[in-house]
């Protein structure tokens, strides 16, 4: 059990024609499992995402979060949804910005044995106590990004979507934000599905990444990552991490040259 | 992207506010109180606006003594009849601020059903640029025949010039709010009313402030007009034009003038106010001198 995307499709009309975004994608995140998503601009990661969120509805295919479709998992709060920008709600403290999953669609939370945690808790390991009665805007990119992140935790959803969290961040905060992930991802073991551009992300953080290429966006290569867990900082530096960067980039590579072939 | 616009912008605006250390400390003496205001800083650029203004006038009106009056004439006239001005002003008022209040409520209202539901929007907004189009000026004896010579009339049509530039407004606010937030709230299947409630709702609130500080002194415009054409019972600061008018007396006109001109000021300063204390959150939210 986990997320299962078989055989989904999907086409935009716009304007200048149709796009086909999507085109037989099948991949499977394990329960506990953090699967990432790379890809050349366009190939679709974002749509996929978004399908998967319950955002957007797919032409074919099925998607099964732990045995539910997107709908009925997303009613029942089981989807966690990290965007790209932080999207904090700026007129709320980062306390009541973290509240927001508790203030809505309050009926899936009579649901049973749900361990539901306290923001402040989450907070404060995501080293954000300081700035619980802090405005978002009083704050640097990466802490608004980890607001994001600790809102999508703290009603303990069943999966996490991530689209590249840390894409607006400078390198060296990106690389201690991975790490913060990281940890936080090691004492929890959420099942999540995460999209980046950058390939030490991919590689640092998962269980396998999936490599996908463009026009239409399909599912190029999967590429398993069996470093040992936990992984701290150091194993970038490792040559089984360069190997598996390497592979990953040479995947990148074919796909890239698909499109412009 | 627009995060980036963003920061760019308040970027800009620190830059043009010759220091911000600066900036945080005037802010702080607000908090202090009344300090604020004893700043020449706060009180002498307007005074000397003013003051130009007063001396341009002064100047004109001593060479053209039968066209408008001076200075000290409008003056006087103000010092000699307060009661008549003060009650007048009452009344204007009065007629502004629940007009106003009724115009914009509406607008809101009918924003919020048209931003929930599509086809309210669809029905409603071609009626609705009817309402903006049609000469209020024409329609208002028709509206004292149907309502007769009290308020009534006076709120509607300040109502009325009100209601449209606060329902675009609103439409344009309820619709601006963070696309990728309203992808959270959706992935935690809020409903509709919790979305327009904890989302668009308050995302609104810079559009609602820019609004009202053009309704609010457009409807102190929209009273006086009222009273022009639903005179009723000839009181109201525009009565008291138009029947100086007639009468030539020209110094009365000017006055008049001058309070709805300090009207107008006033209740602008008030939205200022508001807008400072409910919108410190946001870049629009007016700034200390
Ligand atoms: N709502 C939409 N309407 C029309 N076309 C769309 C829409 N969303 C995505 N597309 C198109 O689908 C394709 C895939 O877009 P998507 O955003 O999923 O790519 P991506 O892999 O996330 O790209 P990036 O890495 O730049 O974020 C693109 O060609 C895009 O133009
Ligand atoms: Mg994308």
């Amino acid at each position: 059990m986990g997320l299962d995307v078989l055989g989904v499709s999907k086409t935009f009309d716009t304007r200048k024609g149709r796009v086909a975004a999507l085109r037989d994608v099948s991949l499977r995140v394990g329960r506990g499992r953090f699967v990432s998503l790379i890809g050349p601009t366009g190939c679709g990661k974002s749509t996929l995402l978004r399908i998967v969120a319950g955002l957007v509805e797919a032409d074919g295919g099925t998607v099964s979060i732990f045995g539910e479709p997107p709908e009925r998992a997303t009613a029942a709060k089981h989807v966690g949804f990290v965007p790209q920008s932080p999207a904090l709600l700026p007129w709320r403290t980062v306390l009541d910005n973290v509240r927001v999953p508790f203030q809505v669609n309050r009926k899936a939370d009579s649901v049973l044995g749900r361990r539901f945690r306290d923001p402040v808790e989450v907070l404060e390991s995501f080293g954000l106590g300081d700035v619980l009665h802090s405005r978002p805007d009083q704050l640097s990119g990466g802490m608004q990004q980890k607001v994001a992140i600790a809102r999508a935790f703290v009603f303990d959803p069943s999966i996490l979507l991530m689209d590249e969290p840390f894409s607006a961040l400078d390198e060296l905060t990106r690389e201690r934000q991975r790490h913060e992930l990281l940890d936080i991802w090691q004492s929890d073991q959420k099942t999540v599905l995460f999209v980046t551009h950058s390939v030490p992300e991919a590689v640092a953080l998962s269980d396998a990444v999936v490599v996908m290429s463009a026009q239409p966006g399909r599912v190029r290569a999967v590429i398993p990552v069996n470093l040992p867990r936990p992984r701290g900082e150091l194993v970038e530096a490792t040559d089984v991490f360069h190997d598996l960067e390497r592979r990953v980039r040479s995947e990148l590579r074919v796909a890239w040259n698909d499109n412009h072939a | 992207m627009h995060e980036e616009t963003a920061t760019e912008t308040s970027a800009l605006v620190d830059a043009t506010d010759q220091s911000s250390e600066e900036h945080r400390l005037v802010e702080e003496d607000v908090s202090r109180g009344l300090h604020y205001w004893i700043h020449p800083r706060v009180w002498l650029p307007p005074l000397v606006a003013f003051g130009l203004l007063a001396l341009g006038w002064q100047l004109y009106a001593v060479h053209n003594r039968f066209i408008i009056p001076t200075v000290p004439q409008i003056l006087t006239q103000l010092v000699d009849h307060p009661g008549l001005f003060w009650r007048n002003l009452l009344v204007t008022l009065q007629e502004a601020v629940v007009g106003a209040s009724i115009g914009m409520l509406a607008a809101f209202v009918l924003a919020m059903g048209m931003c929930q539901v599509r086809l309210v929007e669809r029905a409603l907004m071609p009626l609705a640029v009817m309402i903006n189009v049609t000469p209020i000026i024409a329609i208002a004896p028709v509206l004292v025949l149907a309502f007769g010579f009290g308020m009534t009339p006076k709120y509607i049509v300040t109502a009325v010039i009100v209601f449209f530039p606060f329902l675009i407004n609103s439409l344009t606010g309820l619709r601006s709010s963070d696309p990728q937030a309203h992808d959270v709230f959706t992935t935690l299947h809020a409903s509709k009313w919790e979305i327009l409630l904890r989302l668009r709702l308050p995302s609104s609130l810079p559009f609602l402030f820019a609004a009202a500080r053009i309704c609010v002194p457009l409807s102190v415009v929209g009273a006086v007009v009222a009273e022009y054409v639903a005179p009723g019972k000839a009181s109201g600061l525009g009565s008291l034009i138009e029947t100086a008018m007639s009468l030539s007396d020209l110094k009365t006109v000017y006055a008049s003038v001058l309070v709805l001109a300090l009207l107008g000021i006033g209740l602008s300063a008030v939205v200022v106010v508001l807008q400072r204390r409910l919108l410190g959150w946001h870049q629009t939210a007016p700034r200390r001198p």
